[in-house]
């Protein structure tokens, strides 16, 4: 299929089945409009004009580059496990209002992780994944950092583990920055592949939901440390990310304050919440669309000034993005990635940490629940009811299966609302991937 | 006129794992698969472009 769009007054044509994307004139855009069947007025259109477009797309078709037929099979998933999202800590300094793991205790009692458990944890993946080379742990919260110790000690025997058998791990940390010192940022920078610190732009907008445990706001505490982090991290990977509510549809002036704060590293996420205050419903889809689009505008704007900066769902690599098992399976939540909390408990990912239906086994017992890990195994983009009729698919991969089950109560229903923003934001990535492609010609 | 803006250089389909596990990346919550590199790839990239 093919998704034709305009976008400030460009207009861009994506192949679903090649994963190219084409860019053309209005009324190239009109004509196969119409021939998509929506209602096009083509009288303006002249019929050398329409000789040329058809030739045109002749010629793409014969190159692979248009209405290309789609995969619709893929191989088999791997079992290995490559990664595991370590609940170092389930508890937090913060209160943050919208805190989809309670307040840090996950439903449940405020506790640390082991150094015990976190080590079978490591053993658990080890074991566990195959021929994988390449293994991964997220050190997860509550706040990780009220766990420090065990994170230390965690990561110097999963690397000697690893090196015994020729593997190899890369560490991310997730933080609310308040424990963040000079100490913590050089082990960070010696250690963590990848570091996301939780900020959410202006100071109004992050008190009114980031409350410190005596219920004040934290902006001030901890600007300052993650602007010392940034300073001292220099090229390595992380991320300044943010959550947006219905409170700040504006969140474009956030990710922009961001980038204005010196971060260049930022991602800004819509918040999953029941708070109605905070919740993000179908009358805000208009205005976070605008947003998205003012951020688009003032991203290139930007770029065009040398003062660019890297948006997380601005990205997009047509050219050598991921294989095609990737893009059918997305995260591999369940089957190929899990959440492990204090206790040694296994889950699909930290989203379903805590709900009893899906604790799939025990780090402890070195064993998965099949049948759970068979229902995650055994869906995929093309098991998701809706994704064929959606140009997005193939980057998308059928939306986050927490979010599925939250909203619709099945990890195949996709979630429309964020399937919206998705489709957005992808457009919005497409249109710029498509701008800096011509201002470098 | 149609102009071809981006197109895959090699459609694979290995499955080698060697690229981030997505929800690590940033988001934690929606996740976009294609927004990623495929790692093996670049990495195949960058040794040719040193040679």
């Amino acid at each position: 299929m093919i998704h034709i769009f305009s976008y400030r007054d460009n207009h861009y044509i994506y192949d679903t089945g090649s994963g190219a994307l084409h860019m053309t004139d209005r009324e190239t855009a009109d004509y196969l409009r119409s021939k998509e069947g929506e209602e096009v007025d083509l009288s303006a259109i002249s019929p050398e004009k329409i000789r040329e477009i058809e030739s045109d797309v002749e010629s793409l078709v014969r190159e692979g580059l248009l209405y290309r037929e789609e995969v619709t099979t893929y191989p088999p998933k791997s079992t290995e496990i490559k990664a595991l999202c370590l609940h170092i800590c389930h508890d937090c300094n913060l209160r943050c209002r919208y805190c989809f793991a309670d307040e840090g205790a996950y439903h449940s009692v405020r506790e640390k992780m082991s150094a015990e458990t976190a080590k079978a944890a490591i053993d658990f993946l080890i074991e566990n994944s195959g021929n994988r080379k390449v293994l991964e742990v997220d050190f997860f919260g509550g706040e990780p950092l009220m766990n420090l110790d065990v994170i230390k000690e965690t990561v110097r025997y999963a690397k000697a583990e690893a090196a015994k058998r020729g593997k190899r791990f890369l560490f991310t940390t997730t933080t609310n920055a308040l424990l963040l010192d000079e100490e913590t940022i050089r082990f960070f920078n010696e250690e963590m592949e990848n570091v996301v610190l939780s900020l959410d732009g202006r100071k109004e907008v992050h008190d009114a939901v980031r409350k410190t445990v005596n219920g004040k706001g934290s902006f001030d505490a901890v600007i300052g440390k993650v602007k010392q982090f940034v300073q001292l991290r220099g090229d390595k990977h992380f991320y300044v990310r943010g959550t947006f509510t219905a409170k700040n549809l504006d969140f474009d002036r956030d990710v922009l304050f961001l980038a204005d704060s010196g971060f260049d590293s930022i991602s800004m996420e819509p918040v999953v919440t029941d708070l109605s205050d905070l919740q993000i419903r179908e009358e805000h889809l208009p205005a976070i669309k605008e947003g998205y689009d003012r951020l688009c505008d003032a991203y290139l704007e930007r770029y065009a000034a040398g003062k660019g900066f890297n948006f997380f769902h601005f990205n997009i690599d047509l050219e050598g993005g991921p294989c095609l098992s990737k893009r059918v399976s997305a995260c591999g939540a369940g089957n190929e990635y899990f959440s492990v909390t204090p206790n040694g408990d296994i889950y699909p990912c930290h989203q379903f940490a805590g709900d009893p239906a899906f604790r799939m086994g025990s780090v402890f017992e070195k064993k998965i629940d099949g049948s759970l890990r068979a229902q995650f195994r055994d869906s995929c983009l093309f098991t998701r009811k809706g994704c064929e009729h959606c140009f997005a698919k193939f980057i998308c991969s059928g939306g986050c299966n927490a979010n599925n089950y939250h909203y619709n109560g099945d990890i195949n229903v996709p979630y429309a609302m964020t399937c919206e923003m998705m489709k957005k934001r992808i457009e919005c990535a497409m249109h710029i991937l498509a701008q800096k492609k011509l201002a470098k010609e | 006129m149609i102009k071809t803006i981006a197109k895959p250089v090699k459609r694979c389909v290995t499955g080698c794992g060697e690229c981030r596990s997505t929800c690590q990346s940033a988001c934690k919550t929606s996740c976009t698969v294609g927004n990623q590199s495929c790692e093996r790839v670049t990495r195949e990239e960058k040794i040719e472009k040193r040679k």
